[in-house]
């Protein structure tokens, strides 16, 4: 018979312990990103969508933001700013993926989906011709506008406030504020037509 | 008057609107705002146009987006595999410092455990299943619901067909037929979902040879894991990166088998 080593069975229980503290933190970490994932998907995605990719691949970018936040929040991370660190990552993930694919220009984004998307057939024709005249108007302003410009009002109109637009785009505070007021007064003039 | 010669600025303007400025600065602001209508106008004109621009895009982008089921899901499988893989990873780092004989002893301890756990579990399998076939089928029954198709193409399921709805509609004459064939007359009809073996969104017929009482609960693989794989396949076809004959087969021969497949997961996410 064996006698017992009781160094080994000490170990054998760290060992079991310390496995059960790291699956049980594991899956608290996927919990959280599923979360956040719920929280922020919709939102991702429609800015994905807005830098120009094509559905599929705008979705397989954000699937690898909350990878890449998994292995994140994993390795201890700074937890500051979560939201902007989505952005972010995802801003970095959709324009390598649209390099690579090589498929859009630079400013391709609203006017390009516009146009093959379908037409609401809610509104009336008159209704339908006055918010196509005053979309296209818009698109207009907004296509020529410099591309960092288009990111700063894309990133707004997700809800993102100045310090965190500052972070995604690696800008100062004061440049977002004077890049986003420069879009809409322009916006503005040409709403009015 | 402190504000008759000058007026705001648009950055101000814009600030003030997204509650930017700092308190002090705000407070000049709006009462400024308060006394002068030309940047009250200047305001409005401002707050028109990004609403005009947030119009513009929901309608352009939103019809886009797919429903998040089948990706969240997905999203769960893939976060399951990689917590796996990274803790197999820790581990093979943590017994790389320890002696070859306490490895192969733990290694050895670890195989009896796994061996006495497999017993268990197949024990536990074992008795589940037997009590599944007690409350309902886990599948269909390949004879009485070996799946039925209507006509359809890919824009009919991609596009929102049409005749969809009524595809959805299953009458409570057939309903209780279902119920009869498969010899469930006495079990309680709400812990069931009469279900589409194909689903409608994939061209799946109300037939009767398409419908089997599929339990919502008491099971692991219930009608709430196969709704995910309904939706995973219908954005796979969608996405073209399944063929819809392909997702009618594959949910058709085997759905859990299928879920497996398209989840890369053992069990339901």
């Amino acid at each position: 018979m064996t006698v017992p080593d009781s160094t080994g069975s000490l170990s054998r229980v760290l060992t079991a312990t310390a496995k059960t503290t790291s699956d049980s933190l594991c899956s608290e970490v996927e919990r959280e990103v599923v979360r956040l994932f719920d929280d922020h998907r919709t939102r991702l995605l429609r800015y994905v969508l807005s830098i120009g990719l094509p559905i599929h691949d705008a979705e397989e970018v954000v699937q690898e933001v909350f990878l890449a936040l998994f292995r994140h929040l994993q390795l201890g991370r700074p937890r500051d700013n979560l939201r902007g660190w989505l952005f972010r990552v995802a801003q970095n993930l959709a324009l390598k993926a649209r390099q690579a694919s090589q498929s859009r220009p630079d400013h391709a984004q609203l006017d390009e989906v516009v146009a093959a998307s379908p037409v609401d057939p809610a509104p009336s024709p008159e209704q339908q011709f006055a918010f196509s005249q005053r979309q296209q108007y818009l698109l207009a302003a907004f296509r020529v506008l410099p591309l960092r410009d288009q990111y700063c009002l894309h990133l707004r109109a997700e809800g993102l406030r100045y310090r965190e637009i500052a972070d995604v785009l690696e800008m100062s505070l004061g440049a977002v504020s004077i890049s986003l007021t420069r879009s809409i007064a322009r916006l503005e003039r040409a709403d009015r037509g | 008057m402190p504000y008759e010669d000058s007026h705001l600025s648009d950055e101000d303007l814009l600030l003030a609107a997204d509650g930017e400025l700092p308190l002090p600065r705000m407070k000049v602001v709006n009462e400024h705002l308060a006394a002068c209508w030309d940047c009250r106008t200047r305001r409005a004109r401002f707050e028109a146009t990004i609403a005009d621009l947030v119009e513009t895009r929901h309608a352009i982008l939103d019809p886009q987006l797919p429903p998040v089921a089948g990706r969240r899901a997905l999203l769960k499988a893939r976060l399951s595999e990689l917590a796996a893989a990274s803790g197999a990873g820790r581990w093979s780092r943590m017994f790389r410092g320890l002696a070859v004989r306490r490895v192969l002893a733990f290694g050895f301890a670890a195989a009896v455990v796994a061996f006495a756990a497999v017993a268990v579990i197949d024990r536990w399998r074992f008795q589940d299943s037997s009590a599944i076939v007690a409350q309902g089928p886990l599948e269909p029954s390949r004879s009485l619901t070996p799946g039925a198709t209507r006509q359809v193409n890919l824009r009919d399921v991609c596009g929102g067909a049409p005749d969809e709805g009524t595809a959805r509609v299953v009458p409570a004459s057939v309903r209780r037929q279902v119920f009869q064939e498969y010899g469930m007359n006495g079990a309680p009809p709400n812990d069931y979902e009469v279900d589409f073996l194909i689903t409608p969104e994939l061209g799946g017929s109300n037939d009767i040879h398409n419908l089997w009482p599929e339990p919502y609960y008491s099971t692991v693989w219930n009608a709430h894991v196969k709704d995910e794989l309904e939706d995973r396949l219908h954005e796979m076809v969608c996405n073209g990166q399944l063929g819809l004959g392909a997702a009618q087969h594959d949910i058709s021969a085997d759905w859990i088998l299928a879920y497996k497949k398209y989840f890369h997961t053992d069990r339901p996410l």
